[in-house]
């Protein structure tokens, strides 16, 4: 009906915008990457920093989507059986992280977690070292915690559709036929919703390997994850420019993965994913 | 103004289906019903008319005039969708003054017609109400309104009673023809109900697989199908396979019929087809031809008549009757008997 | 799951809090609350020269982003809608799945290497920044605005328009804008709430004169706790206000 002319002009100035300031600057650090014949990804594989910040981003990334997505689908199953205004309002709070800056997270965490933090100290009170509690959060381990604050969110907007989309019914009728209802749920529920639990979790699994701000705010560069590996490379001065490309490559292609791994899983849902952090 | 399609063949890119060498005429002020199930190409013809599909060869011609390559647009012709399509950004009367404003009349003028037009389809008090605050039947009849306020060449109803609930269907069935009658316009109406197409149109398609297999006023379709397609299709129907045997009787599976066999040579297939209400039911013992003995295998009442099949030697019997009494024969009266070829095409 | 949630909301609630309450305490060093109450931090705040100026930069940048994503965004969005194609539909797909498939960080260091070029020697300069936001934020709203024109039934509604006689100006000026101005909305606030807290690639885009506010306040964080928590709150109602004004939109829109 329109005339495919004009749809091109009306495309046109948004994909000359995305291809000068997204395509070109991709284009340009994959180049940079291949420099001098790749010996770049020559002086990564030499590298144990390298090695150690993606074994720590492979951690981050399966923990922190997997904790998220346990969470998330519990809180989901929770709220639909809510009723409809309660659901409203929960789901008003718990998508509040989704526009957070990540360092709002970070200092918020520091103060709930931090070595003098409200939690840690309140534990001491039982007799837990605030020394160990209060690391805890500048550890791997405590950064999936953290990063699961805007996870989790994510996890529940994926999950939840498809939860109240369910027919209840069907749990009814398993039972029945004469299922328990753990039961019912296992055999019912679960084999038609995991898909959208796998979606939720590659979702939040390339979030967690991706960001880097709240970690930075947490702590600095001192937790070998690939993204922190890759700023510190970008920030020092005399920077091993090919080196660097070539991480970010790496990054980018880990991400790449995990997307497409949920997009080819049967994720014809439409998200809009979030990559706060 | 008159609609006339000229051998018209449109076929969807990814498939084989499309519609077929279509020959239709819409006479200025007439009301074509178009029906068919569903895939039967019906729609398409009605996309072909407004503009939003092409046809692949043929032409389409609106009072004498091709309108291949014009933009939906620029043909006035008023359209009437499914869902209504009302914009919900605007009310009632903006909606009908719509068309109006984009030909720029005035506002005044424009508004005033609007609200003319609303009142001519009892919708006077409704002018400023938005559409989302309308039931299905009101925003049926500002869709109807918005179609005709500009004063189009030619009416395009596309199922437009079908998201109405049964018991609105019959009153805005009465309103359309009303509402068309005044206007006075070519109107071409698509739909699946046939009951419907019968009850309002002057003439009726019938629309099978891509093609017509017939076009006639109602009562000449139920009473002289081309052939089993349209029989079955329009009505209910007892449709038996079977030859002519001799001037004046044929034989089905259920024994010999007396009926006229006019036009069909001894020794022709042809299908036998009965009407449910002109079987008769008899005494057992009745004499005279075409009677059958047997037992009922299914009796539904459905109030003012009664459906029943009436298992006979070869075959069951579908007739109906406003008689409650039991039921163990019938008679078929020859002239309720037609034959029809085993297929026209 | 009741239990779950209940655990969850906590988790949820509590950063928030304490960073109210730390921002209102006048002292707070290895006890479980602060002592006394005070203003004094977000005056503080409010006085301190670096904060405005990157708050003001941060307001222009967010402006001009939500500017420069409504001017690219709408035609785009509107395109794509139309252009039933499969290849269409799929890089459009891509488009929003980029913001997680590309890391913001990956995407600032190929700004670096791009825009510190001597050809294109832009790098620091506030056009840049905010190409970097509309590069970000863009796939956001271009999901929020095709999501509602499909629900909209956008196509069925121009086919009438069509008959009607509107030609594609029309339509687009009677029809897409109004029908769209919900999601359209309720985008660009999504759009403003991502861009004032942005900081994965404005750390390294933003000039040292042009730093927005996320950025100044890390550097708070290694200071007193009470000017840190006043300085985040700050950032905190913002988003909660964003998150407002997209609750009334969505009411608004679902009104309609």
């Amino acid at each position: 009906m329109v005339r495919n002319r004009v749809l091109v002009l009306l495309a046109l100035p948004a994909v000359v915008f995305l291809l000068v300031f997204f395509v070109l600057p991709l284009s340009v650090l994959v180049v940079e990457a291949g420099a001098d014949g790749g010996s770049a990804f020559g002086r990564l594989w030499a590298d144990p920093v390298f090695w150690k910040g993606l074994q720590g981003s492979l951690v981050l990334g399966t923990a922190a989507p997997l904790f998220s997505t346990a969470v998330g689908y519990a809180v989901a199953l929770f709220l639909a059986r809510c009723s409809e205004r309660r659901r409203t309002a929960l789901l008003f709070a718990i998508s509040l992280p989704l526009t957070f800056s990540g360092l709002i997270v970070a200092y918020g965490f520091i103060l709930v977690f931090g070595r003098a933090g409200f939690v840690t100290l309140l534990l001491a009170e039982v007799g837990l070292d605030p020394a160990v509690v209060g690391g805890l959060i500048y550890s791997p381990v405590g950064l999936g915690f953290a990063y699961s604050y805007y996870l989790i969110p994510r996890v529940v907007m994926v999950v939840l559709p498809v939860v109240l989309n369910f027919d209840h019914a069907q749990i009814d009728a398993a039972c029945s036929l004469g299922a328990s209802n753990p039961r019912a749920h296992l055999d019912v529920l679960l084999p038609q919703i995991y898909p959208s639990l796998l979606t939720a979790f590659c979702l939040t699994s390339a979030v967690a390997i991706g960001a880097y701000g709240t970690a930075l705010a947490l702590v600095g560069t001192q937790v070998n994850i690939l993204p922190l590996v890759l700023y510190s490379k970008i920030s020092e001065t005399g920077t091993d420019f090919p080196a660097a490309a070539a991480i970010s490559v790496v990054l980018m292609g880990l991400c790449c993965l995990v997307v497409a791994v949920s997009e080819g899983m049967g994720g014809r849902r439409k998200v809009a994913a979030r990559a706060r952090g | 103004m008159t609609v006339r399609f000229e051998n018209v063949t449109f076929r969807y890119p990814d498939r084989r289906a499309g519609v077929f060498d279509i020959d239709l005429e819409v006479a200025d002020g007439e009301l074509l019903a178009v029906i068919g199930p569903s895939g039967s190409g019906k729609s398409t013809v009605l996309k072909l008319l407004a503009g939003f599909l092409e046809p692949e060869s043929g032409r389409i011609l609106i009072d004498g005039r091709d309108v291949t390559g014009t933009p939906p647009r620029a043909r006035h012709l008023g359209v009437v969708f499914q869902s209504y399509a009302l914009f919900p950004h605007m009310s009632a009367w903006r909606n009908v003054a719509y068309p109006l404003k984009v030909r720029g009349v005035a506002t005044a003028e424009r508004r005033r017609r609007a609200v003319d037009a609303l009142g001519k389809v009892g919708l006077g008090e409704f002018v400023e109400r938005m559409p989302a605050t309308l039931s299905g039947g009101q925003q049926q009849r500002v869709a109807l309104a918005r179609a005709l306020v500009f004063e189009p060449r030619a009416l395009l109803l596309d199922e437009p009673l079908s998201a109405l609930d049964m018991a609105l269907r019959a009153g805005m069935r009465d309103e359309i023809v009303r509402v068309q009658q005044d206007a006075g316009i070519a109107t071409l109406h698509v739909t699946h109900d046939q009951e419907e197409a019968l009850s309002i149109g002057h003439r009726v398609a019938v629309m099978q697989a891509g093609r017509i297999l017939q076009v006639a006023a109602p009562i000449e379709l139920y009473d002289r199908p081309v052939d089993r397609d349209v029989a079955a299709f329009v009505g209910q129907a007892n449709l038996w396979p079977g030859s002519v045997q001799a001037e004046g009787r044929v034989r089905t599976a259920l024994g010999e019929l007396q009926c006229a066999t006019d036009g069909f040579p001894v020794g022709a297939d042809v299908v036998v087809m009965v009407r449910p209400e002109s079987v008769l039911p008899v005494e057992a013992d009745s004499p005279g031809p075409n009677r059958f003995l047997g037992h009922l295998a299914h009796d539904r009442f459905l109030g003012s008549v009664r459906r029943y099949d009436l298992a006979v030697e070869g075959g069951v019997i579908r007739g109906e009757t406003r008689h409650r009494m039991s039921l163990s024969a019938v008679r078929i009266p020859p002239e309720a008997v037609r034959l029809l070829p085993e297929a026209s095409r | 799951m009741r239990l779950v949630t209940v655990l969850y909301l906590g988790y949820l609630v509590a950063p928030i809090a304490l960073l109210f309450v730390g921002s209102f305490g006048a002292r707070w060093t290895n006890t479980l609350l602060p002592d006394g109450l005070t203003l004094q931090w977000y005056l503080d705040v409010l006085d301190d020269s670096s904060f405005r100026r990157a708050f003001l930069t941060s307001l222009k940048v967010v402006v001009a982003t939500c500017v420069i994503d409504t001017l690219l965004g709408v035609p785009l969005a509107y395109a794509i809608h139309s252009a039933a194609r499969r290849g269409v539909r799929v890089a459009a797909r891509i488009l929003t799945l980029l913001p997680i498939a590309v890391p913001e960080l990956v995407l600032a260091f190929g700004f670096i290497l791009v825009f510190s070029s001597d050809a294109l020697p832009w790098l620091g300069s506030t056009e840049v920044l905010i190409a970097a936001h509309v590069v970000v934020t863009l796939p956001y709203l271009l999901s929020t605005l095709a999501a509602d024109m499909s629900h909209l039934d956008l196509a069925e509604l121009e086919r009438v328009g069509d008959t009607l006689g509107a030609g594609f100006a029309a339509r687009f000026v009677d029809i897409v804008l109004p029908s769209i101005r919900f999601s359209l909305l309720s985008g660009l606030i999504m759009v403003a709430a991502i861009s004032i807290g942005e900081f994965q690639i404005s750390n390294l885009v933003a000039g040292f004169l042009n730093r927005t506010y996320p950025i100044v306040l890390l550097q708070a964080f290694y200071g007193a706790t009470g000017f840190a928590c006043a300085a985040t709150v700050v950032l905190l109602v913002l988003a909660f206000l964003a998150a407002g004004g997209g609750a009334l939109t969505a009411r608004a829109a679902h009104a309609r």
